[in-house]
């Protein structure tokens, strides 16, 4: 498969070999998870799993967030299998996942469309549905888990739409998912903060380090896929003239940027800036953090460094002001550098 | 006016005399697809092809074996041909040497696929199909397509890339294991999403496995899905 980010690499003369060894981490650790579990097919589910290896950033001290997404009838034995692929998971990645309860168990199709927004919608439904959309990869059964992407992305796209313009122009920036996203994105930020107060900053590093960078890529790949008909038009969208089938094609197109990772849908976009430093703003700076996790020792320090302490700390303060690079690549392509993204946020992004 | 009818082996599994039997004379219907989904009804189909009385129907397709089990390839092939030269609909599982199906041209009829299958399920599986059989027609199964994607939007790539070549359509509900279905409430909203694609002369093959006294109904409901109005009001 051919990379944008190979090809942002070899144009900016860089060397993101942390990068490469996340992606190709991910691979190793997604192919023994997919042996282990290989017996465990069925139509009614999948097992999928997020965060790094969905992301395809695996580093030696990544955990593996996995959960069963059952789309069918309840079954009682569901429950057998979670248990039963929380153990066989545990025997390739020993890591334990987090303690939230949002990973490592059984999730239903079934909220995940239904539950958007409105009273029923909860933080940890919010997460899994965006996490669903940016991060997901299926270890069994891939066209389960694109049916229910399918599902969530029609209620966004097909299901909520807004009166037709004067001038006869679509809404091709679909509202609901867009705000959704950036729901999200302040959610995760709130998250941080509550977690902060809930365990006395325990962990708090390895957590503002990851807000600062690969929780930042989720928002990112939001922002990307909600612009999709602007960013990665195809041209058998724009010459539908049904609104029905425009609605279910463009839901199909952003359908597709779910199989393609954050940085990778980052860098397709960046490929079309003519602004060299953006891209190494951005990237090179991704790199060194995926470097850093990947450092036992360091990793180790950012766990456990103390909240008073975190300047002294070279971990920690390096990827602190490393991060303050990658925001101002970030904001430079979204505001500036991009032939259409800032068009899209100034019209879009706040108001 | 779009053709109309049942698969035999929907109304009569292992028996397309008495399928054929309780559709011919009925109102409605004027197409039908004479069912060897499994390989052993086969020779006896094509014994009894030039001697069966279809006059009533205006279009006529055959459905070839779903699985080799007692008869090999060449020899399911070789039965094939000695039917008329109706189209023959064949799931891409059965299609072991391409370049004997090649020779079939347009009858060659590639139907697209359930979830349960590992090709011909999506447009990039039908599309590399579609390239080993470039003179195929397609057969689109518009419950196998809605069990892959419920939103419809797959099916309707499925109709602008080969709308050219589609042939006839397979018309039922499909449960959690495969199994067609009479049509439920929500398959007939989402069939109703792609029907302006359809064109009107298409052929109709309704695949719900049901009682015959329930047949009038299942017309009632699948002619209803196709010709339904949906507005935007109505779809959310």
């Amino acid at each position: 498969m051919d990379f944008a980010l190979d090809k942002l690499e070899t144009r900016l003369g860089a060397d993101w070999s942390s990068i490469r060894a996340a992606r190709a981490k991910t691979e190793e650790v997604v192919a023994d998870l997919g042996a282990a579990l290989s017996d465990l097919q069925d139509d009614a589910f999948s097992i999928l799993v997020t965060g790094s290896l969905g992301r395809g950033e695996a580093t030696a001290g990544s955990d593996a967030d996995w959960v069963l997404l059952v789309d069918g009838r309840s079954d009682p034995e569901h429950a057998m299998h979670a248990r039963d692929i929380g153990n066989r998971v545990r025997s390739v990645v020993s890591k334990e996942v987090g303690r939230s309860g949002t990973f490592g168990g059984i999730v239903a199709s079934h909220e995940l469309v239904h539950y958007i927004a409105g009273t029923r919608d909860s933080n940890e439904n919010l997460t899994r549905r965006i996490l669903l959309l940016s991060e997901s990869r299926a270890l069994t059964n891939p066209l389960l888990r694109e049916r229910v992407i399918q599902n969530v992305l029609s209620r966004y796209v097909v299901h909520d739409r807004s009166v037709q313009s004067r001038r006869g122009i679509r809404q091709n920036v679909p509202h609901f998912l867009l705000n959704d996203v950036v729901r999200y994105w302040r959610t995760m930020a709130s998250d941080y903060a509550s977690k902060m107060w809930e365990r006395q900053r325990e962990g708090w590093g390895i957590r503002n380090v990851k807000l600062r960078f690969s929780r930042k890529v989720l928002f990112i790949w939001g922002l990307l896929a909600s612009f999709a008909a602007e960013l990665f038009p195809s041209p058998e969208l724009h010459q539908v003239e049904n609104d029905d089938e425009y609605y279910r094609l463009l839901s199909n197109l952003i359908r597709s940027l779910t199989d393609v990772s954050p940085l990778e849908l980052l860098a397709r976009v960046v490929l079309d800036c003519e602004d060299r430093d953006v891209g190494d703003a951005i990237f090179s700076s991704y790199d060194r953090f995926l470097g850093v996790l990947a450092n036992p020792e360091a990793r180790t320090k950012l766990e456990e460094v103390v909240f008073e302490e975190a300047l002294a700390e070279p971990a920690y303060a390096g990827l602190r002001d490393t991060s303050q690079r990658f925001r101002e690549g970030v904001t430079r392509l979204f505001f500036d550098a991009h032939p259409k993204l800032p068009g899209l946020i100034r019209q879009y992004g706040v108001f | 006016m779009r053709p109309i009818g049942f698969s035999t082996g929907a109304l009569a599994k292992g028996d397309f005399a008495r399928g054929l039997d309780l559709q011919r004379g009925a109102e409605r219907i004027d197409a039908v697809e004479l069912s060897a989904l499994r390989d052993h009804e086969l020779p006896a189909l094509a014994e009894a092809a030039a001697s069966l009385q279809l006059d009533a129907f205006a279009y006529v397709s055959l459905h070839a074996p779903s699985k080799l089990q007692n008869l090999d390839e060449e020899t399911v092939f070789g039965l094939l041909l000695r039917l008329p030269e109706w189209p023959i609909v064949v799931h891409p599982e059965i299609l072991q040497t391409p370049s004997l199906w090649q020779s079939l041209g347009r009858r060659l009829c590639i139907e697209n696929m359930d979830d349960r299958k590992t090709t011909g399920r999506t447009v990039e599986e039908l599309r590399e199909l579609f390239e080993i059989y470039p003179d195929a027609s397609f057969c689109l199964d518009l419950g196998h397509a809605r069990q892959i994607d419920p939103t419809m939007a797959s099916a309707l790539r499925m109709l602008r890339e080969f709308g050219d070549r589609l042939r006839q359509l397979h018309v039922s509900d499909v449960g959690p294991r495969g199994e067609h279905l009479p049509l439920g409430a929500t398959a007939r909203r989402s069939f109703a999403h792609v029907a302006h694609r359809v064109p009107g002369d298409c052929p109709m093959i309704i695949e719900s496995i049901i009682a015959p006294e329930a047949m009038e109904q299942e017309l009632d409901f699948v002619c209803a899905a196709l010709e339904m109005t949906l507005t935007h009001a109505a779809s959310a």
